[in-house]
C-alpha cells in the first residue's frame, strides 16, 4: 500500500502537471479538492483518466469522484478494491 | 438607427434549409440519432444531430469541390441561402461578411495529421491548407461574391451569436450597408472526443431542463441572417418587419468550462440585451434558452433566468432537435426564433419529464400556435464564460 | 450605388495608453527599445519568453500552454502599464489558434484510437482561452470577443474596438497572440513557402533566398478616450481592404483613406511596410508604397518579428515605441528620409489581406 501511495503521488503530479510541488510534499490524507491542493473540477476529470490509464478503473460516473479522490489515500484503497487482475 | 434582417438561411440534422427545418420542428421531429456520415468508433455509443449528407452531396448543393472541408460546405449552403432569400444584390452595397466557427478545417486536419504522426514530413500535408477558422470563412465568401470586409469569431458557443453583434455594430456604424452574419461548425472526432474527455455526453437522447438530465448531444449545422440598414430595408421594398433590436456579451469570468453557480455571465448578457432595446423583461414573448442539457449550463442559465424575469416567459430550447451545433447554435438557434415569429409558433422541448427542483418554471413541452410574438430573446452561452444574448423583435418599417 | 472607397475606414482618435510586446526579439521590457537586435539563424523563430511566474499564479500556470502564457502575460502587462484594472472590452485576436494544444489533442486522440484522453489539452485548445483566461485572472465581465481572419485578424479587434467606444466603452484591451506550431510549420516548409536553413532574419529581404521566416508572438494595447501621462500617441484611422490578385495593390484605397484624414501623403514621416521575405509579395507592396510615399522614411518589421497572421501587431507595438521615443531605429529602415516619427504609418499585407493603420503623436 504504501508504494502504490508512493507511485500514486508522483502519478498524480505528472497528470496534473503540479510543476511548483513534490510527490513527497503531498500528504497521503491531505485533502486534493477545495482547500486541501486547491484542485478544481478539470483536475478531478484528469484523474478519472488516470484510473483509467494507469490502473484500467473506468469511473463512468463522475459524480462518484470527489469521494474517491478525497485524498491519496482514499484513491489507493479504492484502487486496490477495484483494479482488475 | 434600426439593424433589419432581409434574410435567413439554416441546414442542421433537421433540414438543409429553412423550409425543411421549420418542417421538422413544427412536426415535433429531432434529427438527432446514430452518427452515419463521420467514421468514428462511437458511431453508435454517442447520439448526434449530424447533417444527413456525405460531403460529395453537400458539395453538389453547395457548388463547390467535394475535397472541400464539410465545415465551408456547410456553411455556404446556409449563407447562400440567407443571401438569395434577401433579394439583395450585392455589388449596390458595401457588403460583409462576419462568420464563425470553433473548428474550422479540423475534419480534414485530423485525417492528414495521422499520417502525418507516422511519416512526419514525406506525409502530404497540402489538406491542412483551411486548418484555420479564417480560411473557411474565406472559401465561403469567395463563393458568395464578398470582398468588402470578412471576418471571423471563434468564441465556444457563443460564437455566432457575437457575430450578428459585431454586424449590427458595423452597419449601425455605417462602415458597411450589408451584413450576413451568423456562424457554422461541422462534427470530428477531434470535437468528439473533447467533449467525451469532459464527460458531458449523453449517450442517450438528450432532455435538456430536465431534473435527471446526463449532458448533451453534438450536432453540426450552420445559421445566417442578412442584417442591413434601416436606409436598405427601405430600398428593398420588401416590407420587412424584424429586426435585431438589443444583444450583450458578457463574460462570466469564473471557470474555462464550467458556469459560475449563479449564473452571473448569463444574468449579465440578458440584461445587457434587454437594455440596449429598451425592453422591459416583461415583454419578451419567448426565450430560446440555450439549453444544452448539460448539468451545469442548465442550472445556472434557468437561476439566471429567474432572476431576470420576475415571471418567466415561454421558454424552450430547440438543441433538443439539432444537438449542439456549437459555433454555429446561435446562427442556427437564431433564424428558429425568426421563424418562429413569422409563423406566431413557440417550438416546445421534446423528451421533457420533470422540472429540475432548483428553479420554478418548465420549458414549453406542446407546440404553441397562433400565438404572437413581438420580441424574442435568445441565449447562447461558451466555454470561456463567453456568454451572449440577442433579442429579435417586430416593428413596423414606415 | 455603393461608394467602394469608403468601405470599413475608420477616422477617429484613440489614445494608446499601455503595451506589451512578447515576440523574437527582446520586447517585453518597455523601459527598451530594440537596444539588443535577435538575430535568428533558423526559418522559425520563437518568442523570447519573460519569466511567467512574476505574472501567473503557480497553480495556473500548470495547465497553460506557451501561448496561453505568452498572450495571458502581454495582456496583463498592458494593462498594469495603462493603469486600468479592468477594461470596459477585451478584444483578442489569433489566426491559427492554440496551435500546440491542438495537436498534442489530436496526438492523444490519434495514439488512443479515440479512446480516453486528456480533457485540459482540449479545453486550452480553444481560441478564445486567452481573452477569457485574462477575464478570469483580472475578474471582468465586459465584452470579450475573439477573432480569427487571417490578415484581418488583429485588424478586427480595432473595429471592436471602435464599435464599442462608439458605444461608451472609456478603455479597450485589444491584443494578438499567434504561436509556431510543429504541424503548421511542416505544411508551409512542403509548400515552399519558407527560407531555406541555414538563413539570416536580418536578410530576409535577400530574395536569393525567397520565402517567409515563420514567426510568432504576442502583442496587447489599452486605448483609451483620454490621454495620460503615460500616452504612447495616438491612433488616427485605420482601413482594410482585400486585393483580388497578388502582385496589384489598388493605390486608390490607400489615396482615399489619406484624403479622407485629411493629411497629405507627404506628412506621412515613416511607412513600416509588411514586406516579409517573398519576392512576388514585396516587390508589389514595395513599389505602391514608394510610388505613394515619395518623401517618407520606408521601413519593414517582419525581419524582426517573423512572417504570421498577427504580425501587424507587432508593427502597431513598433509605431507606439517610435513615437513614445521619438527615434526611428536603424534595424527597421529599408530607405531613410531622416524624418522625425510624427506620423506613422503601418502598411501591412498578408497574402491578399491589406490594412493600414495610422498613428501620430501627442
Amino acid at each position: 500500500m504504501e508504494e502504490l501511495i508512493g507511485t500514486l503521488k508522483n502519478q498524480i503530479v505528472e497528470q496534473l502537471n503540479l510543476q511548483h510541488l513534490k510527490a513527497e510534499e503531498i500528504g497521503d490524507d491531505q485533502l486534493l479538492f477545495g482547500e486541501g491542493l486547491g484542485l478544481d473540477s478539470i483536475d478531478a476529470l484528469e484523474l478519472i483518466v488516470l484510473m483509467q490509464q494507469k490502473y484500467g478503473i473506468k469511473l463512468a460516473n463522475p459524480a462518484e469522484g470527489p469521494k474517491i479522490f478525497q485524498t491519496v489515500r482514499t484513491m489507493a484503497d479504492y484502487i486496490v478494491a477495484n483494479k482488475k487482475a | 438607427m434600426r439593424v433589419f434582417i432581409a434574410g435567413k438561411g439554416t441546414v442542421s440534422a433537421i433540414g438543409s434549409n429553412c423550409i425543411e427545418s421549420w418542417d421538422a420542428l413544427r412536426n415535433l421531429r429531432s434529427g438527432i440519432g446514430r452518427i452515419s456520415v463521420l467514421p468514428t468508433i462511437y458511431a453508435d455509443a454517442l447520439p448526434a444531430g449530424e447533417v444527413k449528407f456525405s460531403n460529395k452531396e453537400l458539395a453538389d448543393i453547395a457548388g463547390m469541390d467535394a475535397r472541400t472541408s464539410r465545415t465551408a460546405l456547410i456553411s455556404a449552403i446556409a449563407a447562400k441561402e440567407a443571401l438569395l432569400d434577401s433579394g439583395i444584390d450585392i455589388k449596390k452595397y458595401r457588403t460583409g461578411f462576419i462568420s464563425a466557427n470553433t473548428v474550422g478545417g479540423m475534419d480534414k486536419t485530423e485525417i492528414v495529421y495521422s499520417e502525418y504522426l507516422t511519416k512526419k514530413s514525406d506525409a502530404q500535408l497540402t489538406g491542412v491548407m483551411h486548418h484555420d477558422s479564417g480560411s473557411i470563412t474565406e472559401l465561403v465568401a469567395d463563393v458568395l461574391g464578398i470582398k468588402d470586409f470578412i471576418s471571423t469569431i471563434s468564441t465556444a458557443c457563443s460564437s455566432s451569436a457575437n457575430s450578428m453583434m459585431y454586424g449590427a455594430r458595423l452597419i449601425k456604424s455605417n462602415l458597411l450597408d450589408v451584413v450576413i452574419a451568423g456562424g457554422v461548425d461541422s462534427l470530428s472526432r477531434f470535437t468528439i472526443s473533447g467533449f467525451n474527455a469532459l464527460m458531458i455526453l449523453d449517450n442517450k437522447l438528450c432532455v435538456p431542463c430536465d431534473e435527471n438530465r446526463n449532458g448533451l448531444n453534438l450536432g453540426e449545422g450552420a445559421g445566417y441572417v442578412v442584417l442591413v440598414s434601416e436606409r436598405v430595408a427601405k430600398e428593398l421594398g420588401k416590407n420587412l418587419d424584424l429586426i435585431l433590436s438589443g444583444y450583450a456579451n458578457a463574460n462570466d469570468a469564473y471557470h474555462q468550462t464550467a458556469s459560475s453557480p449563479e449564473g452571473t455571465g448569463n444574468f449579465l448578457a440578458m440584461t445587457g440585451a434587454l437594455k440596449m432595446s429598451a425592453l422591459q423583461a416583461s415583454q419578451i414573448d419567448y426565450i430560446n434558452l440555450h439549453g444544452t442539457g448539460t448539468k451545469n449550463n442548465d442550472l445556472s442559465e434557468g437561476l439566471a433566468v429567474q432572476k431576470v424575469f420576475e415571471k418567466v416567459p415561454f421558454a424552450s430550447t430547440t438543441k433538443c432537435f439539432t444537438g449542439h451545433t456549437l459555433g454555429a447554435s446561435a446562427g442556427v438557434e437564431a433564424v428558429y426564433s425568426l421563424l418562429s415569429m413569422e409563423h406566431s409558433t413557440i417550438i416546445p422541448n421534446l423528451r421533457f419529464e420533470t422540472q429540475m427542483k432548483e428553479l420554478n418554471f418548465s420549458p414549453v413541452t406542446t407546440l404553441i400556435e397562433n400565438i404572437e410574438l413581438n420580441h424574442i430573446l435568445s441565449n447562447s452561452f461558451g466555454f470561456g464564460g463567453n456568454c451572449s444574448s440577442l433579442i429579435f423583435s417586430k416593428t413596423t418599417l414606415n | 450605388m455603393k461608394n467602394l472607397n469608403e468601405t470599413m475606414s475608420v477616422h477617429g482618435d484613440v489614445f494608446i495608453n499601455g503595451i506589451s510586446c512578447i515576440s523574437p526579439q527582446p520586447t517585453f521590457d518597455n523601459a527598451l527599445f530594440l537596444a539588443e537586435v535577435k538575430v535568428h539563424s533558423k526559418n522559425k523563430i520563437y518568442t523570447v519568453e519573460p519569466d511567467y511566474s512574476k505574472f501567473l499564479d503557480a497553480i495556473a500556470i500548470r495547465r497553460m500552454s506557451r501561448i496561453v502564457k505568452f498572450g495571458t502575460t502581454a495582456g496583463l502587462t498592458a494593462l498594469k502599464e495603462s493603469g486600468a484594472e479592468k477594461p470596459d472590452a477585451i478584444s483578442t485576436a489569433t489566426g491559427y489558434g492554440l496551435l500546440e494544444m491542438s495537436q498534442r489533442f489530436l496526438q492523444d486522440c490519434v495514439a488512443s484510437g479515440e479512446g480516453i484522453v486528456s480533457p485540459t489539452t482540449f479545453i486550452q485548445s480553444t481560441h478564445n482561452t486567452v481573452s477569457s483566461n485574462i477575464a478570469i485572472i483580472i475578474g471582468c465581465n465586459a465584452h470579450n470577443n475573439t477573432f480569427s481572419q487571417k490578415g484581418f485578424s488583429f485588424e478586427s479587434t480595432l473595429y471592436d474596438a471602435f464599435l464599442m467606444m462608439k458605444e461608451g466603452a472609456q478603455k479597450v484591451l485589444i491584443g494578438a497572440y499567434e504561436e509556431i506550431g510543429e504541424f503548421n510549420y511542416a505544411s508551409m516548409l512542403q509548400a515552399n513557402e519558407l527560407k531555406h536553413e541555414p538563413c539570416n532574419n536580418l536578410e530576409t529581404f535577400n530574395y536569393q533566398n525567397d520565402g517567409n521566416i515563420l514567426g510568432e508572438g504576442a502583442a496587447f494595447f489599452v486605448l483609451e478616450n483620454e490621454k495620460r501621462e503615460n500616452t504612447y500617441g495616438k491612433l488616427i484611422g485605420f482601413h482594410t481592404f482585400l486585393s483580388t490578385d497578388d502582385s496589384t495593390i489598388p493605390s486608390m484605397e490607400i489615396e482615399t483613406f489619406f484624403q479622407k484624414q485629411g493629411i497629405a501623403l507627404t506628412d506621412v514621416d515613416v511607412v513600416l511596410t509588411g514586406v516579409n521575405g517573398k519576392e512576388v509579395f514585396d516587390k508589389a507592396l514595395l513599389a505602391v508604397t514608394e510610388k505613394l510615399f515619395t518623401t517618407s522614411t520606408i521601413g519593414a518589421f517582419k525581419h524582426l518579428c517573423g512572417e504570421y497572421m498577427t504580425a501587424s501587431a507587432f508593427a502597431f507595438w513598433l509605431a507606439a515605441k517610435m513615437l513614445k521615443t521619438n527615434t526611428v531605429p536603424d534595424v527597421l529602415v529599408l530607405k531613410h528620409a531622416n524624418r522625425k516619427p510624427n506620423i506613422i504609418l503601418i502598411y501591412n499585407q498578408y497574402l491578399h489581406y491589406h490594412s493600414l493603420m495610422l498613428f501620430k503623436n501627442v
